[in-house]
């Protein structure tokens, strides 16, 4: 064995070792994600359920005890992993959504939410594959606020509202 | 008789020395001397010094084509191996060691990249799905939070300035929720 092979070995042997998880992740993960965002008023006013939130209607109601439910806000976007989308929602309220990796079936993201230019909230969180996060507690109108985010890396979406931006906005 | 000598400085130092005080008192002998000089001067111009370029080159070939004693050629054979195969096994070594190194730093990373890391430490979890009357829970804002493993999200870091933020998961919604109730 001479020297010049010995080194192509080398090089052979760690450009392999190197190279295998940008292999592995190239090979296994789409890059993009869809992001869909429901802002949903909440209250105790006997008003009943928006037929807008369709689907979203059980699952509200199923975890939490409100008796009034009205969408005022449906956005939906597509970004790739490591760029950041940002929603405008209602109530000043600015929501970014920033997908970092995709891990199997899993979207690591980070979510930061704004009231105007003050973050209320950031986190770092892996969500499944058409899985939903719901943020709220903020005061909105005459009740409080809701935001259901989901995200997908493609297929069907999470369950969400039924209404299209431009129909959610006109209550 | 000895001026050839004198001229070339063979003589002993007090030939040299008797030599040189009968020159001062002798002018034949000094004319002598004096065409000895020139003589031995003309001589040196015209002869031709032979060049030495390659001469060392040429003696190291006739050196190597003599015959060598055979004991002497298998040893030179048998270290001229030994070096050969003693750097190759080194290189060899070598990369090995940084593959299998290589392999043990870039496997975690690799399972993650196949999902098979295990889940981010767990800090806390959170409880199950809660009414919405008691949605005022003991998370402490800045902590992180992680929910728990069977809902749809795990949260690995959650800062809020909000100090009564809640977070809880319902895995029969698919859903976790991350509270934050408003600031009295």
């Amino acid at each position: 064995m001479t020297r010049r092979s010995c080194s192509l070995t080398f090089l052979i042997v760690a450009i392999s070792a190197f190279g295998m998880p940008g292999l592995l992740n190239a090979q296994s993960s789409p890059k993009q994600v869809n992001v869909y965002i429901d802002s949903v008023m909440a209250a105790d006013t006997n008003e009943g359920t928006d037929p807008r939130l369709g689907p979203m209607d059980q699952k509200l109601r199923g975890l939490f005890g409100f008796s009034t439910y009205s969408l005022i806000g449906h956005n939906e976007g597509e970004t790739d992993c490591g760029k950041m989308i940002a929603f405008t929602l209602p109530g000043g309220k600015i929501l970014h959504v920033q997908p970092r990796a995709i891990d199997g079936d899993m979207i690591a993201m980070e979510i930061v939410l704004f009231d105007g230019t003050r973050p209320m909230m950031t986190t770092d969180l892996k969500l499944k594959n058409n899985g939903t996060l719901i943020v709220g507690g903020p005061r909105y109108e005459q009740g409080m606020m809701i935001i259901s985010i989901g995200a997908s890396t493609g297929g069907s979406p999470p369950i969400q509202s039924q209404a299209t931006p431009a129909e959610a906005t006109n209550r | 008789m000895m001026l050839g000598a004198f001229e070339d400085a063979e003589l002993e130092p007090n030939e040299m020395q008797e030599v040189a005080f009968h020159l001062a008192r002798c002018e034949s002998c000094t004319g002598i001397l004096a065409d000895y000089s020139t003589l031995g001067r003309d001589l040196r111009s015209i002869t031709a010094e032979p060049s030495l370029a390659g001469f060392s080159s040429a003696v190291i070939a006739r050196v190597d084509r003599l015959p060598m004693p055979v004991f002497t050629r298998i040893a030179r054979a048998l270290r001229r191996q030994l070096d050969s195969v003693g750097a190759g096994l080194a290189w060899g070594g070598a990369a090995v060691a940084v593959a299998v190194v290589t392999i043990i730093l870039m496997t975690p990373y690799a399972e993650h990249f196949a999902n098979r890391a295990p889940q981010s430490t767990v800090l806390a979890k959170a409880e199950p799905a809660a009414p919405a009357t008691s949605l005022v829970a003991d998370a402490t804002a800045n902590e992180p939070t992680m929910a728990d493993n069977d809902s749809h999200a795990d949260i690995s870091r959650l800062e809020s300035e909000n100090r009564s933020v809640a977070v809880w998961s319902e895995p029969r919604r698919d859903t976790t929720v991350i509270w934050l109730p408003d600031q009295p």
